[in-house]
């Protein structure tokens, strides 16, 4: 490939991708980054309630089982 | 944030059980010191205050690790760990003469259910949350 095939080849790359136009954002994200952090990231489903208030129950009316779980936690 | 991901690991898995031993260690000392319950608890207190926290951290290394390939939920990954604790500590206590209190193998059928449904929840929401921050999950 000699200078001028070069040449070409880098003239139709340039026109091929065009230029950025506008480097500034349309609008400030910031707002809405805020917002998103806010929001709750995930709720705690019935089931994984239901399951910690059979444990906490189950600890309630067996808390002789207490000592072993610290032992192990 | 792409690098060292089972440093982030285990420093998310340590990061639970690390500070909550501070409290259940203080207990054990306090009753044991204090209230002069029989019970040699330095002998064993080792294993809640060395292997259980490493264990965790571990054990969250081997979720990053085997999760691509098995797409286990982290809380049923979690769930498994007092399976393994439960022999690990009666095996340590044994090996160190701690008289274990006979009530304990009464209420092993339900304990370990109990400890079970705690690891799944811990696992999944506590330990799911430091892995979301660290960039893990």
């Amino acid at each position: 490939m000699n200078d001028e095939e070069i040449n070409q080849f880098g003239k139709k790359l340039r026109a091929a991708i065009p230029p950025i136009r506008r480097s500034e954002l349309a609008r400030d994200l910031w707002p809405d980054f805020l917002q998103k952090m806010r929001q709750s990231p995930s709720r705690i489903p019935w089931f994984d309630w239901a399951l910690a208030a059979l444990a906490a129950s189950t600890l309630i009316f067996f808390p002789e089982v207490i000592p072993a779980l610290l032992y192990h936690f | 944030m792409n690098q060292h991901a089972y440093l982030r690991a285990y420093l998310a898995g340590i990061a639970i059980p690390t500070p909550f031993l501070l409290v259940i260690i203080t207990g054990f000392c306090v009753a044991r010191y204090v209230y002069n319950i029989p019970i040699p608890i330095e002998r064993v207190i080792m294993f809640p205050m060395a292997v259980v926290p490493n264990l965790w951290g571990l054990w969250n290394v081997l979720f990053v690790v085997l999760h691509p390939r098995l797409k286990l939920p982290l809380g049923a990954h979690g769930a498994i760990l007092p399976c393994l604790l439960a022999p690990t500590g009666y095996a340590a206590a044994r090996l160190l003469d701690f008289p274990i209190p006979g009530v304990v193998y009464h209420v092993i059928s339900i304990g370990l259910p109990v400890a079970i449904i705690l690891y799944y929840l811990v696992w999944k929401h506590l330990v799911g949350y430091l892995n979301a921050v660290l960039g893990i999950a």
